[in-house]
């Protein structure tokens, strides 16, 4: 059966896995508890919550104990930021959650590379003895660049050495901000050097609104929202018991999924990339060229001198659902600053589409999407007089 | 076949407009005017949403959509002008001043000089282009109950010379509604929007108090001077309110005239108090389309959108132009516009002045 509908843009929002919201609803109906309440049948609500929590960190390598919920990615990217109280050092194409925090105080931030590549010698050479905190995602969601986050952490810990040394006592840490990246790349935060990890449910598959930061035994949170003293005091408010248990049972999922998903979106990537490439030799695929350094479902492409907007919306008007750029530079109407900060002309950039596939993308799907770019592509260069 | 520039909301009237340029074979531009874009307390200013329907429209129609950012214009001329007016205790018409200096003001200048035969809008109004080099003639629109030129008399015949009104003879919302429906616009469920477009819901009172610095004063009964109450700003009041008086109960009230000079509310509970009623309104600031002001005589004025046509007389005595009814009739707020009509054509009018 031949599709007439794709939606592509998972790197934007995930529906609930079933399996996902079948394990939420009984904390949203029977058992829906305070889990600080005193009574007996409210220890089942603070029993889900610390399970979900341990199998959490289960999943990351981590203890329970390091695991602050919040309410999504952007909580816990400011909540990183909060630890610290010197210099911060960040790349240029970071979510501007992470980039807000850090213009919000003295900071540094380093370029990328054409491809939307952080070099880790960038990050390096502008480490100062000052620096106290260095923020880069571990994959970049509007071009699907991976960092060098190994190496990156690498230098992190020789700076830290050198401190410790030389007897300076400033601290250093390494945030990374990982939600883009836990669908197809295994989370290990022992072996990925940090010493804060932010992860989202919003893109496994789980509930929106619902995250974690993972911070090292040498990091010390301080809360930005506060209250009854929930989360150890970093994150006070009352549990999000069902959000939790959803995300924890949508780590898992993805984690049990994550090679061959990841092979299969490769494959379904190419197929549509190969499939526009033929039909348009002038387009451009952003990010990296070679595959181990790119998020597989994530097909960035400019078709210079087109508007990207149009062509989202002539594609709404045939069922087929990709975003432009990244979505909040698109409803500001700016050029994304991903592609600014990697040298992309304007002219270009506005002619952008984020496709991101997922889990239930089919080939079918694929087809039928290529087909209306082609379509859409096509009338609007003709229109407006662009050869492609 | 003309090349015509068309004023795009992201609204139906504005959608239809354009499609029915396409479908005469003309050239067409759209251009969205982004006249405001800041949010108030409790109001997220839609326009991003807005210039997104105006983009869907746009991409179906195969035409260009461009945004031409006028929130200085529109700043300086009918935001500032609102808070002005209030603040000297008018009561004035934002939407007059924004189709005189935004929309036949900098749109039609930048679309003339960028090459435009023509511009378009979706406004409720028919006009009559004049032949060797005569004005255009305004008219009203065939569905009275929508007509919009009580906003429109102050642009001068000159610009609407080259000016279309594509919807301006359908017969009714529904007609245009089914129109776009019909064309799958995609945007013929849209609802209308009501007020004025940068306070949205909020609500006149609340931009305000958020602009102008709250001054309590007195509120006075107009018959006995008996002061009745407090209120929060001479400002907020305008004749024949009744919403708003926080008197404490008693008799429903009616604001019968502000001083904001003295900073004074007058109000009473009669109906007929001689301060609600008036048989004349002297007009300043008067504008005609022709140009050219009208011999004296029996004209149909409208003192709001909408409003009942009521004859009057119109006299010019040097340059004191003035109306006067038949019998009394409701006072008009000070700052509001009158337009005066002969038949369907809209001749121009005057801002209703504080001195009778």
């Amino acid at each position: 059966m031949a599709a007439d509908q794709a939606y592509l843009d998972y790197g934007a929002a995930t529906p609930l896995a079933p399996e996902v919201l079948e394990a939420m609803v009984p904390y949203l109906t029977e058992t829906f508890y305070n889990p600080s309440a005193p009574y007996a049948p409210a220890r089942a609500a603070r029993q889900a919550l610390e399970d979900a929590r341990a199998t959490l960190a289960h999943l990351i390598g981590a203890r329970p104990g390091q695991i602050t919920l919040t309410a999504g990615a952007t909580e816990a990217n400011n909540l990183a930021f909060a630890a610290v109280d010197g210099p911060v050092l960040t790349d240029a194409a970071e979510h501007e959650s992470v980039l807000a925090c850090a213009q919000a105080r003295e900071h540094a931030i380093v370029g990328v590379g054409p491809d939307g590549r952080v070099s880790a010698s960038d990050v390096v050479a502008a480490l100062t003895p000052a620096t106290e905190l260095v923020s880069v995602e571990y994959a970049n969601g509007e071009v699907g660049a991976l960092q060098p986050v190994r190496e990156i952490g690498a230098a992190v810990a020789a700076e830290r050495v050198r401190r410790l040394e030389e007897g300076e006592r400033t601290p250093l840490y390494l945030h990374v901000d990982a939600s883009q990246a836990a669908l197809t790349h295994a989370i290990n935060v022992s072996s990925l050097g940090a010493d804060l990890v932010t992860l989202s449910a919003a893109k496994v598959y789980g509930p929106k609104q619902v995250g974690l930061l993972w911070s090292s035994d040498d990091v010390r949170l301080r809360p930005l929202v506060r209250g009854g003293g929930q989360e150890g005091g970093v994150r006070s408010g009352t549990e999000n018991v069902s959000g939790v248990v959803g995300f924890a049972r949508a780590l898992e999922l993805a984690t049990q999924r994550r090679k061959d998903e990841a092979r299969r979106l490769a494959g379904l990537r190419r197929r549509l990339q190969g499939q526009l490439e033929a039909a348009f030799p002038q387009m451009v695929v952003s990010g990296p060229k070679r595959d181990k350094l790119r998020l597989p479902g994530l097909l960035h492409v400019c078709f210079a001198g087109l508007e990207a907007a149009r062509l989202v919306i002539a594609l709404e008007r045939r069922g087929v659902y990709v975003g432009t750029g990244s979505a909040c530079a698109a409803s500001r109407m700016q050029v994304s600053h991903v592609l600014r900060a990697m040298g992309v002309p304007d002219e270009v950039a506005r002619g952008s589409l984020r496709i991101t596939l997922g889990r239930p993308t089919t080939e079918q799907e694929i087809d039928y999407a290529a087909e209306q770019i082609k379509s859409v592509v096509t009338q609007e260069a003709e229109r407006v007089g662009v050869s492609l | 076949m003309s090349r015509v520039f068309v004023g795009m909301s992201g609204g139906v009237d504005s959608a239809l407009a354009a499609a029915l340029l396409v479908e005469q074979g003309h050239d067409v531009l759209g251009v969205y005017m982004r006249n405001w874009s800041q949010d108030l307390p409790g109001f997220k200013c839609p326009w991003a949403e807005d210039l997104a329907d105006a983009e869907r429209v746009a991409v179906s129609l195969g035409i260009d959509l461009e945004v031409w950012d006028c929130e200085a214009e529109y700043r300086a001329t009918v935001v500032d002008y609102l808070v002005d007016a209030y603040a000297r205790g008018l009561t004035p018409n934002p939407d007059v001043m924004c189709n005189q200096t935004v929309k036949f003001g900098t749109f039609a200048e930048q679309a003339f000089a960028r090459g435009a035969d023509l511009v378009a809008t979706g406004h409720y109004a028919r006009v009559e282009h004049g032949t060797g080099g005569e004005p255009a003639r305004l008219l009203r629109s065939c569905d009275e109950h929508k007509d919009q030129t009580y906003f429109m008399w102050r642009v001068p015949g000159e610009v609407y010379n080259r000016a279309v009104f594509p919807i301006g003879g359908y017969r009714d919302k529904a007609a245009v509604r089914a129109a776009c429906a019909e064309r799958g616009l995609g945007i013929e469920n849209k609802p209308d929007s009501d007020g004025i477009c940068f306070i949205g819901p909020v609500g006149l009172r609340t931009f305000l108090l958020d602009t102008l610095e709250r001054k309590p004063g007195d509120v006075v009964e107009w018959e006995t001077g008996a002061v009745l109450g407090r209120h929060e700003g001479a400002f907020l009041f305008t004749v024949g309110q009744r919403r708003g008086l926080d008197l404490g109960g008693g008799p429903a009230r009616y604001v019968v005239s502000t001083d904001t000079e003295a900073n004074v509310v007058y109000v009473t509970a009669d109906k007929m108090c001689p301060g609600l009623w008036s048989d004349t309104l002297a007009l300043e600031d008067v504008r005609w389309v022709s140009g050219e002001a009208p011999a004296e005589g029996s004209y149909l004025v409208r003192t709001r959108h909408t409003g009942p046509l009521r004859e009057a007389r119109l006299t010019i005595d040097g340059g004191r132009v003035r109306l006067r009814y038949p019998q009394p009739e409701r006072t008009v707020a000070p700052g509001q516009s009158a337009v005066i009509y002969d038949g369907v054509t809209c001749l121009g009018g005057g801002i209703v002045s504080k001195e009778a």
